[in-house]
Parts: structure tokens; C-alpha cells; sequence
């Protein structure tokens, strides 16, 4: 049970901070299409910078002690690294669909073929193959909270939450979930968040009262763009054993998925993504999956072929899709380039 | 402008070029404290460009400004509310789906640490709402509330912001009569303050009776600044047009003739929510007759020309055309059966932008015998037709036949569109707001056109909202409230102060309403 | 007299068009050259040569015949790189013909490489598994041919009924069908009997075609560009783009697609059955792509990578850039497929002769469609400022959502202060 909540977090988190990226650029009247390829080069970002900072001595140290403060803070630095990336890599989304007054969905398509293009030729450069890993060891030996890190012994029975929350966990999840609460209060409570969204629905109105739609367009892509590109190193860090190829599996586009699921609100996509997280988390790892505890597979022993178990997430995403249709309202302004003066 | 300047505001010699046209050529006006100051003009005299100006949202290449006599610079619609003046945008800027409260503090938010004091706000839009009688719910969803309701959350923006000069551009398009008169005597009220209005519009009558002065602009250029006490309807309206006016639309009296279209108990169901929109029509429409729904927008008259045209699924009833019942036909066998129709907006249902004049005027006929053949299109068929149009119904355009429709003025998209509609040659015509933003020259042609159709025998069913075309150009008026007929009446026995107690709802016909 | 007529080639629209495009390749080339030139400068063991052979390789990989005996670059005629670009952008001839189509009716195929996969998959096992011994080998052909393009259009047709009758955008369930298509493909092939078993060293490998006898006739192509694999699949990929040019542009069927192409409500208002058509141009869509995946595996060279689950095929993706960069112009498809293919040419070059690699086309490609979404912007850069006032006249009320099915020009006020004189100044 403990072992498929965490799993089902796993997937969850990334996908509800790529949701939110979704949601702040959506809301600021920008469709951001390139959330998979800025997930990719956030990936890509977050496993180079730890690669490099691995042989930096201080880290090395700081390994071999088992002080994890230090090893902690250099995930968090790479979270933060990128979300920088990610923030510029979005700018080419911003400038063309806000300055340019581009196709948006023309423009994400592009940014989605450059990612894995430029990833996977500088992967080959570094790497000499197309896979880049940690230098050293593996995500878990590093990273991962476990009873050994807070200097108790494996034999150690915590309770339930406790053993749901510290033990085999990241500190990525939770920064990911403090920063969701955070930037849906933003959302909603604070003038920049009014203003924010009054420019997806209707920017003419926006302009008229003085907001600088611009302005607000580029601060809603820009940060969607952090929280794509922090949302796939969290992915490949937790998910992927922190290694970046130059894919995320569709991982981007079932977040926007599961925005318009959410229909654009925090709440909603929390929720959404908590779903959408267990498939995920049913498709990869079915075959270990014990809910109750009692040494059986049960759907491993269903005998459903794997295909099937790997498909079902983009199945659902198609068919929740085709029901939540009707009732989901988008910005209205969204996707429609805003030229100042247009009345 | 002695010691205390007599103008508020004036826009002094001002140019404003676009590529190819002087949309502003030379134009001033002035504003007095205290005054209701009318600017008169036709659709693209320049009106709109002049206020934009005003707001910062372009700027001029010649003239100046100046607030209280003082040059001022406006490079923003920040600089223009930091200078007191605000406005009412014929077409409302509100955001739909954020409560009245959160439109009228949109970017003049209280804030702590960043955070929007609501309460604060809340108090004084309160306070200012009792003041001016300006009853609105400031909890409700802008996209629930009445035109009405949402024109009064737009003056409280500008309240809000202490504005003390304050722009009204065609602020009665929306209105029912008695809701204009409302609606002035909250103006007359503002000037009493000693706040200036600047009232834009077209409508003579509105101008005269609330206005003190008119500046009055054609094609670009100032025309002149009268005082309305001095000047009456006519000389205006001369003004405005630059030649005599016919004010009225000249027709001989209808001969009504057999019943072509009847439609019986139709219901047609809202797009916005979830009961229908319209809600059991019936009436008929004979040959020979122009017949107008009239009523305010939004009760339920785009949704009763979709269900008849077949864009939008009938939830009950049934029509019969020329004999034939088409309730359940689609968009095509209905007006194979005898229907054209000029829609509502031209741009959405009128016409494909980017295919070219030819392309749009076969929009119904390509798959005639004369125009295809094993379905590949007669190119030269196709030209030669769309030429005998462009000449019989003087349809200008850059390279005729094979012209963008989109480069095409609003003007000649609809001579098109009416060129089309007219040429198919069916026993009804169903015209929805068929002038709507046009200038003059081009109502009045599409008004004889309309004319000269019922006269040569076809039934005409006309939806309008401008008050004066429905009472010059009708036979008879159906008004619509609410997605029912509340009443049927005459335009040579009724008056416009009657059509707006229909149309506001505070009058029916007992018998109609009921059917 | 020269000059002038130079100006009004200038002037046409189409003349722009093509200028837009060049200069989209040129800048896209450029990109890729400033990156290589970035790893080149910046990784020590590299230095300017490498940079200065990877730039030539970029531009002119396809007249590259490889490194003499003291390692310079030789240039010349490569017959062999030239048969295989033609043989490689048979399939981008398709999926950009599929992508172009679909753009026309107002349409994102973004779903190529699915359809591409589904239509890889039934021509494989129809060619494959009919017996050749007791049909002939070109009926065979013509069924596994047809029967990819029917598998194509059904799976084209998924995303098309979503957003016809439950309005889903489009541009989702494309993806989410990609994915499905991905796995159902390995899924199929896995539990079949297709796998090449008898080469050991080939794992994850489907039969080539030619184990049943079957394969693309090679029209003489073969003698022409000795070495290469290029087949007649080029021939029936270019005759497919003319027979689509055709429907497009000259019959009622086209005018249909593209009428709701530009504008839905306008087709629908003029009795034109719109979800009908939103439909057919998917399935259309659907079944030239598949088309593309038909004709590169069934001449009988390439074997099939059976589990595509975890990758799409890159052929799909790229007929976005394909069909971007021709205008969704059928006939241009043809050119800038075999451009792409170049490209493509032009990677493996890179390789196989520096220590760079395929990749940077793949960066190019992309450059190219990032700027085909302002290409607008670039021909009106071409136009000087003449343009402007449209792009200031094109402009949306924003008063209607659906406004971005057609940017109209601006309601009732636009600065235009008369009727008659508006329509004679624009082109």
C-alpha cells in the first residue's frame, strides 16, 4: 500500500507542477504546446548539472560522509538550474507567439522537435551515447530519503506516515507540492494573479485598464516554462533514475491533458493528477505491484498483456477528454495573439 | 483659457496617419468642465481613433493635447486614468468569467504584500453604487448578468477611479428606450458634479436631447462644433453625411400576399444554459411583407434565425416553407426549399475570408450542374457569373472576381453577401441586422434593395436592433423578450416609447404572449 | 523592362512564399552551423577544422563522397546518397502531404506518426502474410498497399470524429493516438510471427518484404543511382502529391474541405455538412500518411524496428516541417520532402565522417518549423512596410471566442475613412 501511494506520488507530482506550467501560461492567454519539449530539456538541464557538480569534490565528501543536508541542497540546486533553463528555453516560445504574434501551436510544435533534437546531439557529444547518467552512482544511493539517512536503522518499524513520507522518498516531491500550493494561492489571491488572468480571458479589457498584456503573457510563459523545465528534472530524478534521453514518453502532453481535465484550476489538477499518476503508476509497475500486502500480484497474475497496461494511460487521457468535453471552459482568449491597439 | 481654463480637455490639431489613410486629419475638440459634449460621425469617420489617441493607444503624428490648458503627453491608458479620464467602450471590456467586484478593481487593485484587499473595495464601490443609483451584484458572474447591469459595472470602473472626465462611446445600442432615458439622466446627473462627458454616437435624437454641443467629423476631418440648442436633426445630420439625408426609408404601402414561411410553436434550445432560448414562437411571414423582430439582444432572436436556418437543433415546434414542412430538413434542404439568408455577422457565417469574391459568391451553387462537372468546378463558369454580379450589384474590390474577401471593405462584403442572397432568387429572405456598422451611403442602398425585394413579391423576415430601421423599414413588428413574442404591432400605429415597453418586457400583447 | 518584370514576379504572392521559405532553410542551416561551431570551439580535440568540415557537411552533406587517404573531404557527384534521398523522402512526400492536407482544412495533423505506424503495421502483415506462392506478389502489393492507407484513414479518422462531434482539440488526441499507435504496433508484432528469427544478429527486426517476394518495382531507378536503394515507391509518392493537388484545387470536394478549413461556421451556414468534412480530411490525412509507411517498407530493403513503443517514428514529425515549408502546397510537398531528405542525407554524412552526429539536422528541421510559425511575419518583412496596414486592419473584435477561426478585420470603426477608396489600394 505504502509502496503503491509513493509510486502513485511519483508520477503524480511531476505531472501536477507540468499541469500548473500549463495552467499559468494558459490563463495568461499563451497555449504552451512545448511543455514535453521543455520537460526534455529540463531533464537534460538537471542531470548535467548534477553530473558536473558529482566530481566537484565537495559533493564527493560530502557522499562519502553521508551528509545528506549537502547532497539534498545539491538536488535542490539542480531543481532551481532547471527551472532557469526551462524559463529561458520557453523565451523562444514567448518572443515568437507574443512579439511575432506566431501560430502558437506551430511554435510549441517546433520547441517540441528542438528539445530532443539538441538534447540528444549534446548527449552524444558529452556522453557517446544516448543516455546521459549520473557520473557516479544512482539517484537513490544519492538522493532518496531513506531511514539510513536520518541515522536510523532498516530494522526500524516507523509508523504508517511516517514510513509514507520519509522513507524512500524525495525531497523533490515535496518542494514540487509547497511550490503548487504556493503559485495557486499567487493565482488567485494577489493582484499579479488577477491581472494574469484577466489577460487569458479577455486582454482588450486588460489593456484597457492599464495592464501591460505583454508584459503579463511573458510572466505567465516564463514561469510556465520554469515549472516544465524543474517538472522534468524531477521526472528523470525520481522516474527515470535521474539519466535524460531526450524523451519524456508523452509525459508533457497528458499534463496538459490533465489541465484541461482540471479544467485550468489548481484544485482541480491536483486532483487530476493524483489519477492519472496511479494509472501511470499501475502501467510501469503492475507486475510489482502488491497492494495488500500479501505477496500477491494480483494484477500481474491477470494475465492482461503489458501493451495493454502501457497504452492505458493515453486511452484514458482520450476517452476522460471525450467526456469532460462539454463542461470544460478554457481562457477565452487563449491561443489568440494580442496586438496592442486592436480594439 | 484665462485664469481658470473654460476647457477640461482639448485635443488640439490632431493627425493621425495609417498607411495609405489619414484616419485623423486635423481634428479638435474641446471640453468644457461640466459639459455633455456629443461627437458626431459615421461608422469610420474617425471617432474611434480619436479616442484611442485620447487613451494612448496610438499615437498622433500632429497635435497636442492639453488638460486644463497644460500640454499633457498620453502614452498609455495608465496616463490617460492618472489625467481623470475614463471611458465606456461600446463593446464592454469586462472579463466574463470574474465576478463585478473583481472587473470594477481590475488594475486599480488595493493591495497588501500583494495581495488584493477586497473588503475595502467592496465598501467603496458600495458607497458609490447607492450614490448614482447604479444598482449592480457584486458577487454575480459578469457572463450572468443583463447588458444593462453590465453597462452600469463599466461607469462604476470609471467611478471607481475618481475619473472627473468621462467618455461614452454608442452607450445606447444596447439599451431599451426607457433605460436610455435612465441612462441620461444619470449623464445629467455626473454634469451637475461638475464631471464632463463626452458622449459619441450617431443618433440624432440622443444627441439632441442630452447633449449641449456636437463636434461633428466626416470621413476623417473636423466638420464643425455646434451648440444643439442652435441646430436641429436635419442640419446634424447634414453635417455628419455631408449631403441631404433621406431620413426616411421611402415605400409604397405592403400587399401582403400568400403565406410562404409559418412557424409554429418553435422552441429552440440555449447555448448558455440549460433551458431553451426560445421559447414557443409562432408567426408567419407572407410574400410582399417586410416583417421585423425587434427586441434588445440576447432574448432569444439569433437563436430563433438559427433554428429556422437549421444551424441550431429545434427543441419543439415545426415550420412550414412554401407548403413544405422543413422542421426537421437540414441547412441545405432548407433553403433549397426556398430560403436565403444574409446572416448576422458577416465575418463568421457571411463569408470564407480567405477564398477569394468568386469562391464566396458560389458558397451555395458549386455543386449546381452549371458550375461543375464529375465534381471538378467550371473555373470560367464560375468567373463569368461572379462578374455579372460584381457589376449588378456594384461590389467593389481591389482585383474583382479574384479578390481576397478578406481585404474587402465591410461596405462591399455585405453588397456581396446581399448580391449572393438576392441572386438565389427564393420566396424568403431572412435578413439578420443587415446594416449593421456601415455608413450611411451603404444602408441606404441595402435599405432599397431590402425594399425592392418584398416589392417584387417575396416575404422578407428582417431582424434589427437599431429602433430607428425597424420603424421606418418594417410592415409589421414582432417583438421579442425573454425567447417569447410579447407582441405584434404596427409602425405606423405605434411609437418608439411603446416599442420599448415591449421590449423591455414591461408590456404584451395577452393574447400573443400566450399562444 | 527586365526590371520590371522581375518586380512583378516579386510581387506575386507565391514568388514570396518561396523567398519566405528559403529564407527559413537558410536561417535553419545557419543555426545548426553556430551550434556545431559552439561544440566545435568549446570541446578541446576538436578545434576549427572539424567545425569547418561539419558547416560544409550541414550545407553540402549530399555531395560529400567521404575522406580521402589524408583525411580531407572529397566532393563530387554521389549516386548512391542521391538514390537514397529519393528513396528517404518517399515517406516525408506523404506524411507532408498528410500534414498539408489536414492544414488546409484547419486542421493540426500532428498525428502523422501514428497513422504512419498503423499503416507500417497492416501493409507488413498483409505483404508478409499472404501466401506468395498462391497469390501473385503484385496483387499482394497493391492489397498490403491499400490496405496500410485504409488502416491509416480509420486511425486518422479517431482524432477527426473527437473533434467533430465532442469539439476535442485535435492537436491531444493526435498525440494520445500516436501513443496508442506505438503500442499497439509492438503489441501486434510481438504476439505474431513476422519476427526475423533467422538472422541472429538482428533482434527487435520484422521480415523484410522480400521474404514474401514482395517489393516495389524499381522502374530502372536503380541503374540511375547505382548502390542506393531508391525504388519506384518516389514515383507513385509524386504522382499521390499531383492526384492531391488536383482534389485541393480543382474540384468540389476540395473547395469543401477547405471551405471549413478556413471557416467552419460559413461552411456550415452555406449547407456544406461540416462534420462530415472535418472527418474525411482526418481520414484523408490518416491514409496518406499511412501511404508514406506503406511505400518505405514495402520496397522490400528496410526492415521494420518492431517495438516502436517507447519511440515515434521521426518520419511523421517531420512532415510538419515538410508541409510548413511548402505552404501546404502539394505539389511544393514533393520538393521540400526531398530537401528534408537531404538533410537527412546530410546527417549521416556528418556521422560518419566527424565526430558530430545526426542530431544537428534534426535541430536544423526543428529551427525551420519554429520559424514557419512567423513565416506570415517574414513575408511581410519581404513586403516592406506595404503590408503593414493589412496586418493592422487584420484584426480580431476579440468580443467572439471563436474569433480565432478566422482573425477578421475589426468591426464597425476601423481607421478606414471610406468605403470606395479601401478596396482599390490592397493586393
Amino acid at each position: 500500500m505504502i509502496f503503491l501511494i509513493q509510486q502513485t506520488l511519483l508520477y503524480a507530482v511531476p505531472l501536477m507542477i507540468v499541469a500548473l506550467a500549463g495552467c499559468f501560461a494558459e490563463r495568461s492567454g499563451i497555449i504552451n504546446l512545448a511543455l514535453e519539449g521543455i520537460m526534455i530539456f529540463g531533464a537534460f538541464i538537471g542531470v548535467l548539472f548534477i553530473r558536473t557538480m558529482q566530481t566537484n569534490e565537495t559533493y564527493l565528501a560530502a557522499k562519502a560522509a553521508g551528509d545528506w543536508m549537502t547532497l539534498q541542497g545539491l538536488e535542490l540546486l539542480a531543481m532551481l538550474a532547471a527551472a532557469v533553463m526551462g524559463a529561458i528555453f520557453s523565451l523562444l516560445l514567448s518572443f515568437a507567439s507574443i512579439n511575432l504574434r506566431a501560430d502558437q501551436t506551430i511554435g510549441g510544435t517546433a520547441l517540441n522537435l528542438l528539445a530532443p533534437a539538441l538534447v540528444l546531439f549534446f548527449i552524444r557529444i558529452i556522453a557517446n551515447q544516448n543516455t546521459l547518467q549520473m557520473a557516479t552512482g544512482d539517484s537513490a544511493s544519492w538522493f532518496m530519503l531513506k531511514k539510513s539517512t536520518f541515522g536510523v536503522d532498516k530494522s526500524v518499524e516507523w509508523g504508517f506516515f511516517k514510513e509514507l513520507l520519509l522513507n524512500k522518498a524525495y525531497l523533490a516531491t515535496y518542494v514540487c507540492i509547497l511550490l503548487f500550493i504556493i503559485l495557486s494561492i499567487i493565482l488567485y489571491k494577489t493582484r499579479f494573479g488577477l491581472r494574469l488572468r484577466s489577460c487569458g480571458e479577455n486582454p482588450q479589457a486588460a489593456d484597457s485598464l492599464g495592464i501591460n498584456v505583454y508584459k503579463m503573457r511573458y510572466a505567465g510563459t516564463t514561469i510556465s516554462g520554469a515549472l516544465a523545465g524543474m517538472g522534468g528534472f524531477v521526472y528523470a530524478l525520481t522516474t527515470a533514475n535521474c539519466s535524460s534521453n531526450g524523451d519524456v514518453a508523452g509525459f508533457g502532453f497528458l499534463a496538459l491533458a490533465v489541465m484541461i481535465f482540471g479544467n485550468w484550476k489548481p484544485l482541480n489538477i491536483a486532483f487530476a493528477s493524483l489519477l492519472f499518476g496511479l494509472f501511470k503508476c499501475i502501467a510501469s509497475a503492475y507486475t510489482s505491484l502488491d497492494i495488500n500486502g500479501d505477496g500477491i500480484y494480483a494484477l500481474a497474475q491477470l494475465g492482461i498483456s503489458s501493451h495493454l497496461y502501457r497504452m492505458l494511460p493515453y486511452i484514458i487521457t482520450l476517452l476522460v477528454l471525450a467526456f469532460t468535453s462539454k463542461r470544460s471552459r478554457a481562457p477565452k482568449a487563449e491561443g489568440i495573439p494580442y496586438e496592442k491597439g486592436q480594439r | 483659457m484665462e485664469n481658470t481654463p473654460e476647457y477640461v480637455i482639448e485635443m488640439l490639431h490632431i493627425t493621425k496617419e495609417f498607411p495609405g489613410i489619414r484616419a485623423n486629419d486635423d481634428i479638435t475638440l474641446q471640453l468644457r468642465r461640466g459639459e455633455i459634449h456629443a461627437l458626431l460621425g459615421e461608422n469610420g469617420a474617425g471617432k474611434s481613433t480619436l479616442m484611442s489617441v485620447l487613451f494612448g493607444m496610438y499615437q498622433p503624428e500632429e497635435g497636442e493635447i492639453r488638460k486644463n490648458g497644460k500640454k499633457v503627453k498620453i502614452n498609455d491608458p495608465n496616463d490617460a486614468t492618472a489625467l481623470g479620464i475614463g471611458m465606456v467602450h461600446q463593446h464592454f471590456k469586462l472579463v466574463d468569467v470574474f465576478t463585478v467586484l473583481d472587473n470594477i478593481i481590475l488594475g486599480a487593485e488595493t493591495t497588501k504584500l500583494g495581495f488584493v484587499q477586497r473588503k475595502e473595495a467592496r465598501r467603496k464601490v458600495e458607497e458609490l453604487s447607492e450614490r448614482y443609483g447604479l444598482k449592480v451584484d457584486l458577487d454575480a458572474m459578469v457572463e450572468d448578468i443583463s447588458v444593462g447591469m453590465q453597462q452600469r459595472v463599466e461607469i462604476l470602473k470609471m467611478l471607481y477611479r475618481d475619473n472627473e472626465i468621462l467618455i461614452f462611446d454608442e452607450p445606447t445600442a444596447v439599451l431599451t428606450p426607457q433605460e436610455i432615458d435612465e441612462l441620461m439622466s444619470t449623464m445629467r446627473e455626473f454634469a451637475k458634479e461638475g464631471k464632463s462627458i463626452l458622449f459619441i454616437s450617431h443618433k440624432l435624437n440622443e444627441i439632441m436631447a442630452v447633449a449641449d454641443r456636437c463636434t461633428v467629423l466626416r470621413k476623417g476631418k473636423y466638420v464643425g462644433t455646434v451648440n444643439t440648442a442652435d441646430t436641429n436633426k436635419q442640419e446634424l445630420s447634414n453635417m455628419m453625411v455631408g449631403r441631404p439625408v433621406q431620413l426616411e426609408v421611402k415605400k409604397k404601402p405592403a400587399e401582403p400576399g400568400e403565406v410562404i414561411m409559418s412557424v409554429e410553436n418553435l422552441r429552440v434550445p440555449s447555448k448558455i444554459h440549460k433551458g431553451d432560448a426560445v421559447k414557443g414562437v409562432s408567426f408567419d411571414v407572407r410574400a410582399g411583407e417586410i416583417v421585423c423582430i425587434a427586441g434588445i439582444d440576447g432574448n432569444g432572436q439569433t437563436e430563433l434565425i438559427h433554428g429556422i436556418t437549421g444551424l441550431e437543433k429545434l427543441s419543439g415546434g415545426s415550420i412550414t416553407l412554401c407548403g413544405k414542412n422543413i422542421t426537421h430538413s437540414n441547412i441545405h434542404n432548407k433553403s433549397a426549399a426556398g430560403m436565403s439568408h444574409i446572416p448576422e455577422d458577416r465575418h463568421k457565417h457571411g463569408l470564407v475570408l480567405d477564398f477569394s469574391l468568386e469562391q464566396n459568391l458560389v458558397l451555395q451553387r458549386y455543386r449546381e450542374k452549371r458550375f461543375q462537372r464529375y465534381g471538378f468546378i467550371k473555373k470560367d463558369a464560375v468567373r463569368e457569373y461572379a462578374e455579372k454580379l460584381i457589376e449588378q450589384f456594384d461590389v467593389r474590390s481591389g482585383q474583382g472576381a479574384v479578390t481576397t474577401a478578406r481585404s474587402m471593405s465591410g461596405g462591399n462584403q455585405q453588397k456581396a453577401i446581399i448580391a449572393r442572397e438576392i441572386d438565389r432568387d427564393k420566396p424568403l429572405m431572412v435578413a439578420v441586422q443587415p446594416t449593421r456598422g456601415l455608413d450611411v451611403g451603404a444602408i441606404e442602398y441595402i435599405h432599397s434593395q431590402i425594399v425592392a425585394q418584398r416589392d417584387s413579391g417575396k416575404a422578407v423576415l428582417l431582424v434589427s436592433l437599431e429602433l430607428d430601421e425597424v420603424m421606418s423599414l418594417s410592415d409589421r413588428i414582432l417583438v421579442m423578450y425573454e425567447g417569447e413574442i410579447v407582441g405584434q404591432l404596427d409602425p405606423k400605429k405605434t411609437n418608439i416609447q411603446e416599442l420599448g415597453l415591449y421590449m423591455s418586457g414591461s408590456k404584451r400583447d395577452s393574447e400573443e404572449g400566450k399562444q | 523592362m527586365k526590371e520590371n518584370r522581375l518586380r512583378t514576379l516579386y510581387e506575386k504572392d507565391g514568388t514570396k512564399k518561396v523567398l519566405a521559405s528559403l529564407l527559413s532553410i537558410l536561417i535553419g542551416l545557419i543555426v545548426g552551423s553556430i551550434i556545431v561551431a559552439i561544440v566545435g570551439f568549446s570541446k578541446p580535440g576538436m578545434g576549427g577544422k572539424s567545425v569547418w568540415d561539419g558547416i560544409r557537411l550541414i550545407f553540402a552533406g549530399l555531395f560529400s563522397t567521404g575522406r580521402d587517404a589524408s583525411g580531407i573531404l572529397t566532393w563530387g557527384f554521389n549516386p548512391t546518397s542521391f538514390g537514397n534521398m529519393l528513396f528517404r523522402a518517399t515517406p516525408l512526400v506523404m506524411t507532408g502531404l498528410s500534414v498539408a492536407v489536414a492544414f488546409k482544412t484547419g486542421l493540426f495533423n500532428i498525428g502523422a506518426p501514428g497513422q504512419y505506424l498503423m499503416g507500417t503495421m497492416v501493409t507488413l502483415m498483409l505483404a508478409l502474410g499472404i501466401p506468395s506462392d498462391a497469390v501473385h506478389p503484385v496483387i499482394i502489393w497493391f492489397i498490403a498497399f491499400f490496405g496500410g492507407m485504409l488502416a491509416g484513414a480509420l486511425w486518422g479518422a479517431i482524432p477527426g470524429l473527437v473533434k467533430a462531434y465532442l469539439n476535442i482539440n485535435e492537436v491531444l488526441a493526435c498525440i494520445m493516438t500516436n501513443w496508442i499507435a506505438a503500442n499497439i504496433v509492438t503489441w501486434m508484432f510481438d504476439i505474431s510471427n513476422f519476427k526475423n528469427v533467422t538472422e541472429g544478429t538482428k533482434t527487435g527486426y520484422i521480415y523484410k518484404t522480400t521474404f514474401n517476394d514482395v517489393a516495389t518495382s524499381k522502374l530502372g531507378l536503380d541503374h540511375l543511382f547505382p548502390g542506393s536503394q531508391v525504388n519506384g515507391g518516389i514515383i507513385v509518392a509524386i504522382i499521390i502529391a499531383i492526384i492531391v493537388f488536383i482534389i485541393m484545387n480543382k474540384t468540389t470536394l476540395g473547395y469543401e474541405l477547405k471551405a471549413c478549413g478556413s471557416n467552419r461556421h460559413c461552411a456550415r451556414y452555406a449547407g456544406i455538412k461540416d462534420k462530415r468534412n472535418i472527418v474525411l480530411s482526418m481520414a484523408i490525412s490518416g491514409a496518406l500518411a499511412a501511404a508514406g509507411g506503406s511505400l518505405y517498407y514495402l520496397s522490400g530493403n528496410t526492415e521494420f524496428y518492431w517495438s516502436t513503443y517507447q519511440a515515434l517514428p521521426a518520419e511523421g514529425f517531420n512532415g510538419i516541417a515538410v508541409a510548413l515549408l511548402a505552404t501546404n502546397n502539394p505539389i511544393a510537398v514533393i520538393f521540400t520532402a526531398i530537401f528534408m531528405s537531404m538533410l537527412d542525407i546530410a546527417g549521416l554524412q556528418l556521422t560518419n565522417l566527424t565526430a558530430y552526429n545526426e542530431y544537428i539536422t534534426d535541430v536544423v528541421i526543428a529551427a525551420i518549423v519554429y520559424l514557419s510559425a512567423f513565416s506570415l511575419v517574414i513575408r511581410m518583412l519581404l513586403d516592406g512596410r506595404k503590408k503593414r496596414k493589412a496586418s493592422a486592419d487584420v484584426s480580431t473584435p476579440g468580443e467572439d471566442k471563436k474569433a480565432d477561426d478566422e482573425p477578421a478585420e475589426p468591426e464597425p470603426e476601423p481607421p478606414e475613412p471610406d468605403d470606395n477608396e479601401k478596396g482599390g489600394e490592397q493586393t
